[in-house]
């Protein structure tokens, strides 16, 4: 009995905090990783976790992905629509070389990226997969066909890409101080760019619980039809959860100018929609809606840029095969996430089978 | 020829006796109609014949075969074929495709004979005088001909009698006919149907005898043919001695009229005029699909409205649903489970969540402590037996969710208050304290409209009754006036049928 309940509270647990186990697993993995290289662990391997550009950038955006799933929607634009951000960021930053300004291109163009993605879902009742599979295409080869066309000068480049220009006045403090910057603590340090992401983490975790919009975007994903019958508007809460998403977009265009300086329309943000919904699958966010924690995209993120060091750090593991094990590692994930209540459920089920045979003898 | 006997049924759910002592026997070539009002067990004696659920007494004998323990694939091969009210067909495929599944006709390498199906399809057309094209695709047909398919498909499978459940629900008047003639045509090929319908001037027109279902029973003096009956006697064998067990209701005074229907329509009802006072309760009543769920929904800005107003306290209501909340409107949806409950919620959230859309621009954040008050009062005033608030909806019996959703709309001041099928899935002691609540509502000065097909329930709470068929207001009854009978004759438009008789006589 004492047995039984132990079980099923470590049950409880580990279905409200699979992220955080997730995490820990997958850092026990890596320190594991780096011992076998001969190296010891330490906090500075952490912090390259913290500052890396998947758990900043994904990370920002995978927050944005969070809310769309929980609606039951998906946005496979924000990889391309990254890529248009930042080339208009880093635009506006060469033309202007003016911080505000800058930053209010980024946001400004997320927001109408999302908002078009929104406004097709939400006003003309298409399903955000395919509109989001067409703006995807769309975000990315107009940035593409734009940058070979704008003068070096404004582009920051001659080859097709867009870079920060380093003779600008704020260069020097977007780039080596905020962007590749990091906070010391004694012998820690830790990358500014990791607070932009913990701070609009802590926002959206905060608008997710606390904030009656945030209980209405959960209550659309679990029931929309009782939403609507609650008064909800649902088709508002739907484009909204796009805008949010694009706006978010926009604070990751401003940290991959920062951090990397440049954007290359043609391969740059490649893949990040399959990461950003990689790292909130990890969150424990369920894809079909409803049900989630915003918290658990942190650790999500932080899953996710982890396994990837793993991976790199394996000697003689060539980068080719690296997405193999990515893919590999996500799927054992969820399984276990998936088949673990499943399993539980079937146990119930068959118990009470045999509680109601026993009753009916 | 008896075809089909049924002797001695009985069946338990549980506890509840579904069906006790129940007696059935078809002959070959008539169309048989099985009455009963809902719950009276036409349904599970149907699903006995079929070999869905097993009987705990009774024999089943078939064309001179004993079935004692018949299975859906038994019953299927000895030729009964059940069409179902809602529509059973593939509407992606083609008619002849339909009529084919699962018993497709193969060509030598595998692949279907097109050819020959269609070939067949269209000499079981021909057979039954149905004009249909075998290779229309069954989204294009209309709901009759996806009826008549249906049966066309049970036929070309051979089956000798045929259960129609509520076959003209979604047909026209034309439709109906349609059908009524290929009805009597295959019966005059010796086909046998069993016939349900709630309605009293198509039982009347199509049937040859009748059998009555009452509370599960077999009410013995209602069998026999149904010329020497008429829609009266009927009712009242359906009906029988209603106990009503305790009497709730009492006459209040009434205030203003607060709330006005003029002309309005929409999907499902037209020129509905109506008015309710302040502190009343009315109810809506009719057959499933009369158009009352429709209007009520349409009240709420659920559904569009296409033509005339509703207007609350003089002002006409139009827009989304938010703007009616904001009017002092609440509609408790029915099917609970599907429009009602958010389930990934906990009580309390689902609780304030329709507040939250009237209070969220002025107050966008959530003050648990002011939201845990707000419940705790509604909790107690509607006596909700619930844990913490904080688990989770599906926690609590269909009851107490219920109340929790009351709860919900009167947290955001409603004093008009639609209520459609309140007590759908509810037990009985909990819908008494529904009824309980209702009469409070109305006491306190609000104004409840119910739509309800139990007639019982009306008795308990409304101070009128209105009553629906096809979208319009057939009849409108006073509390005193309500009972079984009236009720039954307007909602079955057995009036009409009675009428057009003793006219022509």
């Amino acid at each position: 009995m004492n047995n039984n309940s132990f079980g099923k509270k470590l049950g409880r647990v580990w279905s409200q905090y699979s992220y955080i186990f997730v995490l820990l697993i997958i850092m026990i993995g890596y320190a594991f990783t780096i011992h076998s290289n001969g190296n010891t662990f330490k906090f500075s391997h952490i912090a390259a976790i913290l500052g890396s550009q998947n758990t900043c950038i994904v990370g920002t955006i995978a927050l944005g992905m969070a809310f769309v799933i929980i609606t039951g929607q998906i946005d496979l634009s924000v990889g391309s629509s990254l890529v248009l951000c930042t080339g208009v960021t880093i635009v506006v930053f060469n033309l202007t070389d003016n911080v505000f300004l800058m930053i209010l291109a980024a946001l400004a163009t997320g927001a109408l990226c999302g908002l078009i993605n929104g406004l097709l879902v939400g006003l003309g009742k298409m399903p955000p997969f395919v509109v989001t599979l067409g703006t995807m295409l769309i975000y990315r080869s107009l940035t593409l066909s734009v940058v070979r066309k704008v003068d070096p000068a404004i582009s920051g480049s001659s080859s097709s890409q867009f870079a920060m220009i380093s003779k600008k006045a704020n260069y020097q403090f977007l780039r080596m101080q905020f962007g590749t910057g990091k906070l010391k603590f004694g012998t820690f340090s830790i990358p500014y760019i990791f607070f932009v992401f913990l701070l609009v983490a802590i926002i959206l975790i905060i608008v997710s619980r606390k904030t009656k919009y945030g209980k209405s975007v959960y209550a659309v994903g679990s029931n929309e039809k009782s939403a609507r019958l609650a008064g909800i508007n649902v088709t508002w809460v739907k484009i909204s959860v796009f805008v949010l998403t694009g706006v978010l977009v926009g604070i990751a265009s401003i940290l991959q100018a920062c951090k990397i300086g440049n954007v290359t329309p043609a391969s740059s943000g490649q893949s990040y929609e399959m990461y950003a919904i990689a790292s909130v699958v990890l969150a424990g966010v369920s894809m079909a809606g409803g049900k989630g924690n915003m918290l658990g995209v942190i650790f999500g993120a932080l899953s996710y840029t982890t396994i990837n060091f793993i991976i790199v750090s394996i000697p003689g593991l060539s980068v080719d095969i690296q997405d193999t094990f990515q893919g590999l590692v996500l799927i054992i994930v969820i399984l276990i996430q998936t088949a673990g209540p499943a399993i539980k459920e079937s146990f119930q089920r068959s118990r009470k089978r045999r509680l109601a045979s026993a009753k009916a003898e | 020829m008896t075809i089909l006997e049924m002797n001695h049924i009985s069946k338990s759910f549980g506890g509840a006796k579904a069906l006790s002592d129940v007696h059935l026997s078809i002959e070959k070539g008539e169309i048989h109609a099985l009455l009963g009002e809902n719950g009276a067990g036409k349904s599970t004696l149907m699903n006995i014949l079929t070999g869905v659920i097993p009987a705990d007494e009774g024999t089943i004998t078939f064309l001179g075969k004993q079935y004692p323990s018949p299975t859906i694939q038994q019953m299927e091969a000895a030729g009964i074929a059940f069409v179902h009210q809602e529509l059973n067909v593939i509407n992606d495929l083609s008619v002849s495709d339909n009529i084919f599944l699962c018993r497709e006709i193969k060509t030598k390498f595998g692949l279907i004979d097109q050819k020959e199906q269609l070939k067949r399809t269209r000499q079981l057309f021909e057979d039954l005088g149905v004009d249909m094209n075998p290779s229309a695709m069954v989204s294009e047909l209309k709901a009759s001909e996806k009826q008549l398919l249906e049966i066309c498909r049970a036929l070309y499978a051979d089956a000798q009698l045929l259960i129609l459940d509520e076959p003209t629900t979604s047909l026209s008047n034309n439709e109906i006919d349609h059908l009524f003639g290929i009805l009597r045509r295959l019966k005059e090929q010796g086909k046998s149907f069993i016939f349900i319908s709630h309605k009293m001037p198509e039982v009347f027109a199509i049937s040859d005898r009748y059998t009555v279902l009452r509370n599960g029973e077999f009410v013995a003096e209602a069998e026999g043919f149904i010329r020497d009956t008429d829609p009266h006697a009927i009712t009242s064998f359906m009906v029988g001695k209603q106990y009503v067990d305790t009497e709730v209701y009492q006459p209040r005074p009434l205030g203003d009229v607060v709330l006005k229907l003029e002309g309005f329509t929409g999907e499902g009802f037209e020129d509905i005029n109506l008015e309710a006072k302040r502190g009343e309760i009315i109810a809506f009543t009719g057959l499933a699909g009369c158009g009352a769920s429709e209007l009520m929904q349409t009240m709420f800005g659920v559904l569009p409205s296409t033509g005339g107003t509703f207007s609350v306290y003089g002002k006409p209501l139009q827009g989304p649903v938010v703007s009616f909340m904001k009017n002092s409107v609440a509609m408790l949806p029915s099917n609970r489970k599907e429009n009602s409950v958010v389930p990934d919620m906990s009580i309390l959230e689902n609780f304030y969540l329709a507040e939250h859309e009237i209070s969220k621009r002025k107050k966008p954040f959530i003050n648990t402590k002011e939201e845990l008050a707000r419940y705790s009062a509604q909790k107690e005033a509607l006596r909700i037996k619930a844990g913490n608030s904080s688990d989770s909806i599906s926690s609590l019996s269909g009851g107490n969710q219920q109340k929790v959703f009351l709860a919900r709309w009167l947290n955001i001041g409603a004093d008009i208050l639609l209520f459609d099928n309140p007590t759908q899935g509810v037990d009985v002691g909990a819908k008494e304290e529904i009824y309980k609540l209702i009469l409070d509502f109305a006491q306190q000065g609000k104004t409840v409209i119910i739509n309800t097909l139990e007639i019982p329930e009306i008795q308990k709470v409304a101070d009128r009754c209105v009553v629906f068929y096809e979208g319009k207001i057939v009849k409108i009854f006073d509390h005193s006036e309500v009972n079984e009978h009236n009720v039954m004759m307007y909602s079955t438009n057995a009036i009409e049928t009675t009428r057009e008789g003793s006219s022509h006589e």
